[in-house]
């Protein structure tokens, strides 16, 4: 999961014959993009779904996911591998861009209520792929359920980490997933059952 | 918690869909935007080791420039009153060997600083070349020819109480030896490993000499000095007087008791004895131009820390509820966000 990054590119070996350090620079520059483009690849999977479970829309989920894309490779700089895996910082990310879209949606909500009054909030769309069972389930949980269950289950995050895109304990961390959980089960075990 | 439960979810939930995958693609096909050069910790990394450098770079200055102004100048010590440190493990002989020519260049201004009084008319330079080969170890010797006043004050550092005791007897001892006497004596140990003795003894003018070189034995000498005054104009002015005033019974026995009284003064020396235990102080040694631009600049580097405590000190309570602010600014934020996640 986690990738070693190449040093800065930018810091040249002047002992070295300008060509060389110029071609050097440049693989130096083809690297540090390849990495982003090969951690892009190994985690849009990750990202999409984790944005999914959050938003529970698969359109709003690529949007952002696309969104998060964007911010990732503006601050790819910025990424220490030294304070966690690159799965981990594109999930605060991406996080970052579910609360920035949310936060915007509720303002438009609002500034909609009060021109033309109240309207039904926006309708939970999971995707075909999921069996009408579970989907049924995960429509009745909260975002922040669905978010800790995306995070530990789906993306297999450890405790810590999970924790730490979520920005609360470890111990909290685990009390909402085994909370988002039960809960889940209670609504999937008799549909399962009938 | 089900297996088939955790199963179902992992295995239904949806991987990225195609067009997603190409707009990510194309995002990382773009070329890098260029890094921001400027960020806050980016910022605060320069600026703490430049802070530091700044002020380190003040204080050398000001220190270099500071210290190009010479220091006022230590007060001259006089010639035979040597330090301590100069002294120490010289032989006693060799120490007590007085410089003629330096004392006598030290007894006028001396007394002048003093206030004491004058000299009369100086002493012809043959005369008093004369005294100083006769008294190479007395200091200046009186005039045999001449009546004078001789005053002589020796100062001498002896080892311990043990060592004052036996020097102040002994130098009682010598003052009766050589016909004086003792005109006053303070003697004091105010502590086990310390003490002092001012004696005052009058020794006959002709045997002054002896007096100040046995004296000069009790101990190390920290200071000497010897006043001599002459009185043989006063005495060859009264006895013109005598002369003149003959038959004038009252006038002339005023100028007799006057005569006699100058005979007493020019007859015995007074000699001030001061024995002390306690070590003069080091002669103070002026710092050198990189000691004096060291000591500045510690004193500006000492200052700028005071300035930055005394600003740390005035703004904690600012820094402590901004910190406070931002503290609780997060958690609100951290909350609201919980909220929106669960209402959606």
């Amino acid at each position: 999961m986690g990738h070693a990054f190449a040093p800065n590119p930018c810091q040249l070996d002047v002992t070295r014959s300008p060509s060389v350090a110029y071609t050097e620079c440049v693989s130096e520059l083809a690297n540090v993009h390849r990495s982003f483009a090969s951690a892009a690849e190994d985690h849009l999977d990750d990202v999409y779904r984790y944005l999914l479970y959050v938003t529970a829309n698969p359109a709003i989920a690529e949007d952002l996911t696309s969104e998060t894309f964007e911010r990732a490779f503006k601050r790819w700089d910025r990424f220490d591998v030294k304070r966690g895996s690159a799965q981990t910082w594109l999930c605060q990310l991406a996080r970052g861009a579910a609360l920035d879209h949310f936060r915007a949606e509720r303002r438009r909500t609002r500034r909609e209520q009060r021109v033309a009054g109240p309207d039904r909030a926006a309708e939970v769309e999971l995707p075909e792929e999921y069996g009408p069972v579970l989907r049924q389930a995960l429509r009745t949980l909260t975002g922040a359920e669905r978010e800790v269950i995306a995070l530990r289950v789906v993306l297999e995050l450890d405790t810590k980490m999970a924790a730490r895109v979520l920005g609360i304990s470890p111990t909290a961390c685990t009390t909402r997933l085994n909370r988002a959980l039960e809960k889940l089960e209670q609504k999937v075990r008799p549909r399962l059952v009938a | 918690m089900s297996p088939e439960l955790i199963a179902a979810l992992r295995d239904e939930t949806p991987s990225a869909p195609e067009n997603l995958r190409d707009r990510v693609a194309l995002i990382a096909a773009t070329p890098a935007a260029p890094s921001r050069t400027f960020t806050f910790r980016r910022a605060l990394l320069w600026a703490v080791p430049a802070t530091a450098l700044g002020a380190l770079t003040l204080a050398v200055v000001v220190g270099v420039i500071t210290s190009s102004t010479p220091p006022s100048a230590p007060t001259a010590q006089p010639a035979n009153e040597q330090p301590a440190a100069q002294n120490r493990g010289r032989p006693r002989a060799a120490l007590n060997r007085v410089r003629p020519r330096a004392a006598l260049n030290r007894v006028r201004p001396r007394a002048a600083q003093n206030g004491l009084r004058q000299f009369p008319p100086p002493l012809p330079a043959q005369e008093y070349r004369a005294i100083i080969t006769a008294a190479p170890n007395g200091g200046p010797a009186p005039s045999r020819r001449r009546a004078q006043q001789v005053q002589a004050s020796l100062r001498l550092l002896v080892d311990d109480p043990d060592d004052l005791s036996a020097a102040t007897q002994r130098a009682l001892r010598t003052t009766r030896r050589l016909g004086g006497y003792l005109v006053a004596v303070d003697y004091g140990t105010p502590e086990a490993t310390e003490g002092s003795a001012n004696v005052r003894v009058r020794v006959p003018v002709s045997r002054v000499q002896a007096a100040i070189v046995d004296f000069s034995n009790l101990g190390r000498i920290l200071g000497q000095q010897t006043r001599i005054t002459d009185l043989q104009q006063r005495l060859d002015a009264l006895t013109r007087q005598l002369r003149r005033a003959k038959g004038d019974k009252v006038r002339t026995a005023i100028l007799r008791r006057e005569r006699i009284a100058l005979n007493r003064r020019a007859a015995y020396a007074t000699v001030d004895l001061a024995l002390t235990t306690h070590e003069p102080e080091q002669k103070v040694v002026p710092p050198s131009r990189l000691e004096r631009a060291v000591d500045d600049a510690t004193g500006v580097l000492t200052a700028e820390l005071a300035i930055a405590a005394y600003i740390l000190i005035v703004a904690s309570p600012f820094l402590v509820l901004l910190a406070a602010a931002f503290a609780g600014s997060r958690a609100y934020r951290r909350y609201a966000d919980q909220r929106l996640l669960e209402r959606t």
